[in-house]
């Protein structure tokens, strides 16, 4: 092949996508020497791969299918009260039901409804979609001001739009560690004091729509303490509770009490001022005061804590729980690297034993392991954690790519004459057709892995499906145009 | 390829269908015997039914690991290079955090792995549903792009053979069905039907005799499969040898697979598109 020919095969459009893609593939995955002096990348490695714990944790509450002839509002009221915790009306998809955020079974919640004149028509442990998303946004809050660097969340929603699971995924910690900083998950409470010792509930973490640092109030003050803010509904709920139980009235004998796990953590009366212009109106800014000194600047770092992560509005149990060390991580990773270099040859021994012309043989080996490297570059750029079960995705695209580059070989070399262009293009087309009802069987058969929120099953999933794309729409049609130069000679 | 002589023209269809169709019936009876008796098609690892994996690196017997783990619920100890892989039944919250410490004890570097029966019971049925759809989606693709209802079928038939015959395959082999294994038996779904979907095309899309179209096809076809063969292959020996349990699983899954797809597609599928060309179809 002369220059000009070389010329003409790098500015066709195919050939130079692939090119571009390997590129920018390779400044993605960027392979460099780092201080250490070891190769690094910037491939993101999952718990498999490297140490790491996950967690996998289970909703305490449940989602109940309701009807009753009482008004939808009075009967959720009513229930929350004698159910003693949140009851939520689960909107939009099915307005029919409830979320109850504390664990009850079937037959526990059956007697109470009936009492309340209303009826279960489904019972399923878990909570609402929305509800898990918050638990999610919560839980990578916590871990990310804990400093962890990689960290997962995942909830696993069912097909009913009810999660009853929530993974966690922490690299670099071990499995104790792990269960430190999310098993022991706090429930945050705001109850205010009614008579004596009672107290009454307020609002739960979640409606606690954003929290400030520790500050002193007024400025320049010792007077620390930490400001937070309410949501709307918050703020009514705050309001209407103050003014029901009295603390408007008489602040003194009626402490708003913040609650961990059912463990008091702040008390506290409302500020005359505040007590006044709650009387008038809802507030959203409020200012939680801990004190002087040291003491109150170490009561306000820990309050703040508790009103930023703290918060879960259900409780969780350990559903399962795993980790890897560091020198297994370390093997796998030797074994994920060692297993892709064989495959890759073996494949190449198979197809040097079909045609014996490494005219042909190396564009294929070569397109082949091009294909790996747009897709590691895709893996690093998007940030995907690669485990085990990629790791085989990806040894599966290379033997079922090299299929496809067979298709397309065997197609053009048919009769084992070289096709005139018009030919060429009429077989090229063809097997294409054939490559594309395959990568479209390849897509469909992975799809439901993909929607699906089968555990650790669903980016490998995505990375197959994109393997498949890539092959289809970048590396076949280039592969098709570089085999005609060569056969061309 | 002169290694496998593949002489297509020697048999009738019935002869090409017969022994894949003993060997599904077979399939489905073992099948439905494991479905009475555990009520999964396939044997359900700790993914799907809770409980505790470890994988250890020691060069101890089995009969010592078994000793030392005497107090625990051990069901299962298997070889691995090097090492162990020990299975553990469910166990409440106190007996499970002894066990962590004791293993911690004496193997730091172990990989401990448990699964909550609860969660294990929940990922089943999401499992048992990925397969049907995915199997419903592809047998869709399959009729949209034929759309010739004998040819169709022959594939999509082909394809649930493959399956349930490597379904059985690893009830006997002892292979549980993990959330690796489903992902390898749903990597089958997809990749099995590509050397059909060539075969069907080399058949009815294209000029000449039925027979040369077929040693054609089966030409190019055998060459598709080996090269996934050879990968998985690779797969399985690199790790055995690096004992890492859920690669070994799911190469040993698509090996099996790959070698029914042979079988499938160059029998059963040959067989029923042979009668269908031959009773004056696809013309």
């Amino acid at each position: 092949m002369n220059s000009k020919e070389l010329k003409v095969l790098f500015t066709d459009w195919r050939v130079a996508t692939l090119l571009i893609l390997i590129v920018i593939s390779v400044i993605a995955i960027f392979p460099h020497i780092d201080q250490q002096g070891h190769l690094a990348t910037n491939l993101q490695y999952g718990l498999d791969l490297q140490q790491g714990s996950w967690l996998q944790l289970e909703f305490r509450a449940e989602v109940v299918g309701f009807t009753t002839d009482q008004p939808v509002e009075a009967f959720v009221t009513n229930l929350s009260k004698k159910l003693d915790t949140e009851v939520i009306v689960v909107e939009s998809t099915n307005p029919n039901h409830l979320e109850i955020r504390k664990y009850f079974s079937q037959a526990d919640l059956e007697p109470i409804f009936t009492s309340e004149q209303g009826k279960i028509t489904s019972y399923q442990q878990g909570v609402s979609k929305s509800t898990a998303d918050l638990v999610k946004r919560i839980l990578e809050t916590k871990i990310n001001t804990l400093g962890t660097k990689d960290a997962k969340v995942n909830t696993l929603t069912g097909l009913n739009n009810v999660a009853r699971f929530i993974r966690v995924e922490l690299a670099g910690v071990d499995m104790n560690q792990a269960q430190e900083i999310v098993g022991k998950q706090g429930k945050f409470e705001i109850r205010v004091q009614t008579t004596g010792n009672q107290t009454e509930h307020v609002l739960s973490g979640d409606t606690i729509t954003s929290v400030q640092t520790p500050s002193q109030s007024p400025p320049g003050s010792d007077k620390w303490g930490v400001g937070f803010t309410l949501s709307e509904s918050g703020a009514a709920a705050f309001r209407a509770a103050a003014i029901k139980y009295g603390a408007t009235t008489d602040p003194a004998n009626h402490n708003l009490i913040m609650l961990l796990d059912n463990k008091s953590v702040y008390s506290a009366p409302l500020s005359d001022d505040l007590a006044g212009k709650l009387q008038s109106d809802t507030i959203r800014q409020l200012f939680a005061s801990t004190g002087t000194g040291k003491y109150g600047t170490q009561q306000a770092t820990n309050l703040e804590i508790h009103l930023r992560a703290g918060a879960l509005p259900v409780d969780i149990t350990i559903a399962g729980s795993g980790g890897v060390t560091a020198p297994l991580g370390e093997r796998y990773k030797m074994t994920a690297l060692l297993a892709g270099i064989f495959a890759l040859l073996m494949v190449g021994l198979v197809i040097y034993y079909r045609y014996r012309e490494p005219v042909i043989v190396l564009p294929m080996v070569m397109i082949n392991a091009s294909e790996i490297i747009i897709l590691l570059g895709f893996i690093s750029l998007i940030r995907f954690q690669m485990d085990l079960p990629t790791i085989a995705g990806l040894i599966a695209v290379l033997g079922t790519g090299i299929d496809q580059l067979v298709i397309i070989t065997d197609e053009i070399l048919h009769e084992g004459k070289v096709p005139s262009p018009n030919l060429y293009l009429k077989r090229l087309s063809r097997a294409l057709g054939i490559i594309v009802v395959a990568a479209a069987t390849v897509v469909i058969a992975m799809a439901p892995l993909a929607l699906m929120d089968l555990s650790t099953l669903k980016g490998f999933a995505i990375i197959t499906i994109l393997g498949v794309l890539v092959g289809v729409l970048v590396t076949r049609p280039a592969y098709g145009k570089i085999i005609m130069q060569i056969l061309s000679k | 390829m002169g290694l496998i002589n593949y002489n297509i023209e020697k048999y009738s269809p019935k002869q090409l269908v017969i022994i894949p169709l003993a060997i599904l019936a077979v399939s489905l009876i073992l099948l439905t015997i494991n479905i009475a008796t555990t009520g999964m098609p396939v044997t359900p690892g700790i993914d799907f039914s809770g409980g505790t994996a470890v994988t250890i690196i020691t060069t101890e017997t089995r009969e010592q690991i078994t000793l030392y783990f005497a107090d625990y619920p051990l069901s299962e100890v298997s070889d691995m290079n090097n090492g162990k892989f020990l299975k553990f039944g469910l166990m409440d919250d106190a007996k499970y955090k002894s066990l962590t410490s004791v293993i911690n004890q004496k193997y730091p570097d172990a990989r401990i792995d448990q699964i909550g029966e609860t969660f294990g019971k929940t990922l089943q049925s999401q499992a048992v549903l990925a397969l049907i759809f995915s199997f419903i989606g592809m047998s869709i693709v399959i009729f949209l792009s034929f759309r010739t209802f004998v040819p169709a079928v022959a594939v999509v038939l082909s394809a649930f053979a493959d399956m349930v015959m490597t379904a059985a395959t690893m009830n006997i082999v002892g292979i549980p069905l993990s959330l690796g294994t489903l992902a390898a038996l749903l990597m089958l779904i997809g990749y099995s039907v590509d050397s059909d979907i060539l075969l069907t095309n080399r058949v009815l899309k294209r000029q000449g005799k039925l027979n040369e179209k077929l040693t054609g096809a089966f030409n190019t076809g055998i060459i598709m499969t080996s090269t996934t063969l050879a990968a998985a292959a690779a797969l399985l020996f690199v790790a055995w040898f690096g004992a890492v349990q859920i690669l070994i699983e799911i190469s040993a899954v698509l090996l099996i697979g790959l070698l029914f797809d042979v079988m499938n597609t160059w029998l059963t599928n040959v067989g029923i598109l042979k009668w269908y060309v031959l009773k004056g179809g696809g013309k």
